[in-house]
């Protein structure tokens, strides 16, 4: 009996608890003080909020960037746009860039989260795409809210081994000899986009949506997978999970290069989901001048060339680092097709009540699925 | 007789065996790819040591694994003390309240952890600043991790508290033992088990936490399981086999030189 | 101070930093969320909120929210009796016939799984359970000419990987339960007459259901809200109310239908304990 005491700590007596609450709260007071953020930052220092593992946060940008400016660059990641906004909301003076999808710039900006871009400060203004650059998506009332910086297709990759020769059809998916060797991605958005492609209609706004339901309703004897992320979509690949599947150009791309998986893509003749990407900056930026540096040069060509070839990228909006990258660069033969660029449509801003009905219906296909 | 309780011993070991089997199957898998050269856990099998070399110059995820490390102790100490606590307080004492108190254990455990975590947020984003608080930070984690851990920690010491022989206790106090004599060398002990297997399921609760620590970390700082679960977006590389396997390791050892050397289960 | 007194002091001092820590952490925000639950609009637009029970009803309007629920309970009662089938023998098992240092070393094995990533343990299992995996190589080593065994994405699946990852709540609050039973008193219905079977029927079993209630609780309870296995293992067929839930954070924003749901969820939770309640305080489990 008397070993136990030697090893039950004195948290058990009465009297002893307090001295150990006591301990305990030292531990926590401790921790406080190491963890307490500091209000008052590190002259120099620019805090960006992006999706893990998006361009921003490659060691060699930061450091180049550094170099360059003197500045310092720390980051914080979400992992949805829903929490994008969270995050800038509960941090007021917390950020100096956020990465903004062009569907959700203009709700950052109706929410006050983020303030208008000064273009005189961004050299590189004048080479960036028109289209994406002077989008309405981006810019209100004459001034602009995100500087678009990558812009990427959303469509259709498939196993090469598997499919010879290549499909060219969002129809290839509804084939009946591909039972279970479809997988689509855990998006009501994208989903309902597809169904909408798929039945002739305005993929933000469809008419009918009875029809776009019913539509994903006819996928339910081939999907085998429905992936969440790009991990995800790797891992089930190389498996052999799947052979064909809804998934992002960028993404498909890095697939090939970086895993060496047997990946092949395309824009189905019916159309494609198209998206840009643009670098906000937050409310109440604590280092604006930073900021306005740092998107500068995310969107020059020794940024995006050196991405693009060591890492894989989606597209970049500025066609003088597009025409920057060497020849044999998969990503020029993907974005430079002007055929496949123009049967692309793009993601718009839609509606909590368009964004609550598109969940729903993806909810019900999903339980239809698993029925 | 002696060959009755032989077999029974004899058939306890292997069932016992086989579940352990079972406990460790995806362990084992999971230590093996992190020897494994593949990034995407792709077979056949080759020997490399690739993921624990890239790990050790991979400072983030070393910094979050110490991060986890001294959240999770902090947090198996306070839980595992104020947790006990409340458990003796509803098994020795009947008042009116100990039902809906015991009740209120369940919201934390039923409702997600996404859910939880979000209000905690809002709500500390709401009251800290006028506390002179960062809403984000150590002292937010610590206390989602140990809000989370109480209810196991109440129900697990209330199991072995249900049991209780009160005879016992007032046998000692009838033999001149003091309240604290009483508590620390007869009832101790007895409930032992059932506060050593609280504070492991706070310890598991905490470090493998990944929602609360998430949402209330500031930029910069994080912890092993955000790390990992962030990291599944662009692919996380078998670097956190590797950390888990070391991790898994480095527990089995200490747990087992601990078992060799204390005796804790309340030997009857 | 009188004895009353006293006892009130102890259970304040007792309880009271325990649920003081609860009241701040989890009750007070949870409030906060059962008042945003009949709102319109999320707390974090800048827009005016008006009362509804809209986000309630939706749970009885929508045409998913029946199965998807029904399909969480089942899966909560599937692992957890699986849970008990499997860890019950093996916590009698190591209360019971296991002696000395084993008996610690194998207590501290059984959790030890716990303090491994939950994702990296699933993603595991994906590699056993899959075409291809752990177990389909092993059956075709030694019978070359069987089917291919391929488990991943069925229900099976799900519950196989929620039951390992819940065994050990199972097996450790059985294995205090039944280790507090004092060897004597069965020894007492033995030299009474009493078979090894009706001993355990009458004596050790009903003596342990604490630690079967205590253990079935902190499985079925976070089960029903799980979503992270059911996808990864079950593919299309891991469809739950916690991925619902996660989606009205995530996706949709529409933090009052997620925080009506999780307390509809609750309610549920609740309901089942009161049908089961009485049951339960006639064993005299709840003292």
């Amino acid at each position: 009996m008397t070993e136990i005491s030697k090893f039950r700590p004195k948290a058990l007596g009465r009297s002893n608890r307090r001295q150990f609450l006591a301990g305990a709260t030292a531990l926590g007071v401790g921790a406080t003080v190491l963890g307490a953020p500091r209000i008052a930052r590190a002259a120099g220092d620019v805090k960006v909020l992006n999706w893990q593992g998006y361009g921003t946060d490659e060691a060699w940008a930061v450091d180049a960037f550094h170099k360059a400016t003197g500045n310092t660059v720390t980051h914080d990641y979400y992992n949805s746009e829903s929490e994008m906004i969270t995050k800038l909301r509960t941090n007021p003076g917390g950020y100096d860039v956020v990465l903004t999808n062009c569907a959700w710039n203009g709700l950052a900006r109706q929410a006050d989260l983020i303030q208008p871009i000064d273009t005189s400060k961004i050299g590189n203004w004048g080479d960036l795409n028109p289209a994406f650059r002077d989008s309405p998506l981006l810019n209100d009332s004459g001034k602009t809210y995100g500087l678009s910086w990558v812009w990427g297709i959303t469509a259709v990759a498939y196993n090469t081994d598997v499919f010879k020769p290549a499909p060219d059809t969002l129809a290839k998916l509804w084939d009946p000899s591909l039972k279970k060797r479809v997988a689509l991605r855990d998006d009501g958005i994208e989903a309902v986009s597809f169904g909408a492609i798929a039945t002739g209609q305005d993929m933000n706004h469809p008419a009918d949506l009875a029809k776009v339901k019913a539509k994903l309703m006819e996928l339910k004897p081939n999907v085998a997978y429905i992936w969440q992320s790009e991990d995800d979509w790797n891992k089930q690949f190389a498996a052999k999970a799947f052979d064909i599947s809804i998934y992002w150009s960028g993404s498909a791309l890095r697939s090939k290069t970086n895993f060496k998986l047997p990946v092949g893509y395309y824009v189905p003749k019916e159309g494609g989901i198209g998206w840009f990407d643009g670098l906000a900056i937050a409310k109440g930026s604590p280092n604006a001048d930073g900021a306005h540096a740092f998107i500068n040069y995310m969107v020059d060509p020794s940024f995006y060339v050196e991405w693009e070839t060591k890492v894989g990228a989606p597209a970049s909006a500025n066609p003088k680092a597009m025409a920057a990258l060497p020849d044999t660069d998969p990503s020029k033969g993907l974005y430079g097709d002007e055929a496949s660029v123009k049967r692309l449509q793009f993601m718009a801003p839609l509606t909590d009540k368009e964004k609550q009905d598109y969940s729903d219906l993806w909810t019900e296909v999903k339980t239809a699925f698993a029925g | 007789m002696r060959t009755r309780t032989n077999i029974a011993t004899g058939l306890a070991q292997v069932y016992l065996a086989l579940v352990l089997l079972f406990l460790y199957v995806p362990i084992f898998t999971m230590a093996a790819m992190a020897f494994n050269s593949s990034p995407l856990y792709e077979l056949p099998f080759q020997f490399d040591l690739v993921w624990f070399k890239e790990l050790a110059g991979n400072d983030r995820l070393i910094r979050a694994g110490t991060n986890s490390v001294i959240l999770a102790v902090a947090n198996t100490v306070i839980a595992t003390a104020l947790g006990t606590a409340a458990a003796l307080a509803f098994s020795r004492y009947s008042f009116r309240g100990r039902r809906v108190m015991q009740l209120l254990l369940l919201p934390p455990i039923t409702i997600p952890w996404l859910v939880i975590g979000t209000a905690m947020l809002v709500f500390f984003y709401w009251t800290f600043p006028s506390l002179g608080l960062s809403p984000r930070g150590l002292h937010s984690i610590l206390l989602g991790h140990v809000a989370l851990s109480l209810p196991y920690v109440i129900i697990v010491v209330g199991a072995r508290l249900t049991d209780f022989p009160k005879s016992v206790e007032e046998a000692a106090a009838t033999l001149g033992a003091t309240p604290w004599q009483t508590f620390w060398r007869v009832s101790a002990p007895i409930i032992a088990p059932g506060v050593v297997a609280a504070a492991l399921f706070a310890f598991a609760t905490s470090f493998d936490q990944f929602v609360i620590s998430y949402f209330l970390a500031p930029p910069g700082v994080t912890t092993l399981p955000v790390e990992i679960y962030t990291s599944i977006r662009k692919g996380f590389t078998p670097e956190i086999n590797a950390i888990s396997t070391i991790i898994i390791a480095v527990s089995m050892s200490i747990m087992l030189i601990t078992a060799r050397f204390y005796k804790f289960g309340g030997e009857r | 101070m009188s004895p009353r007194q006293r006892q009130i002091g102890a259970i304040f001092g007792l309880t009271g930093p325990a649920y003081a820590w609860l009241a701040v952490t989890i009750f007070l925000p949870l409030s906060a969320m059962l008042y945003c639950s009949v709102l319109d609009t999320s707390p974090l637009v800048p827009r005016p909120s008006h009362f509804t029970w809209a986000n309630y009803a939706a749970f009885f309007q929508k045409p998913f929210y029946l199965p998807l629920t029904w399909w969480s309970v089942l899966m909560g009662f599937w692992t957890t009796f699986f849970c008990f089938l499997v860890g019950y023998p093996a916590a009698y098992a190591l209360a019971k016939r296991i002696k000395g240092r084993w008996r610690e070393a194998l207590f501290l094995l059984i959790v030890l799984p716990f303090w491994s990533n939950a994702l990296v343990r699933v993603f595991s299992w994906t590699m056993v359970l899959r075409q291809g995996g752990l177990i389909d190589r092993l059956v075709h080593t030694i019978f070359p000419g069987a089917p291919t065994f391929d488990l991943l994405f069925t229900y099976p699946a799900v519950v196989i990987g929620l039951v390992h990852s819940y065994l050990p709540y199972m097996i450790l609050t059985c294995y205090v339960s039944l280790q507090a039973i004092d060897d004597s008193l069965m020894e007492a219905a033995r030299s009474l007459g009493a078979e090894s079977w009706t001993v355990f029927r009458r004596v050790v079993f009903p003596l342990s259901l604490p630690g079967i209630v205590s253990g079935g609780i902190l499985i079925f309870v976070p089960v029903i809200g799980s979503f992270m296995e059911p996808r990864i293992l079950g593919g299309t067929k891991g469809a739950t109310l916690g991925m619902n839930i996660e989606e009205q954070f995530t996706v949709t924003a529409n933090w009052p239908l997620g925080a009506a749901l999780s307390f509809t969820l609750l309610a549920i939770v609740l309901v089942i304990f009161a049908i089961l309640y009485p049951v339960l305080k006639r064993r005299g489990v709840w003292s």
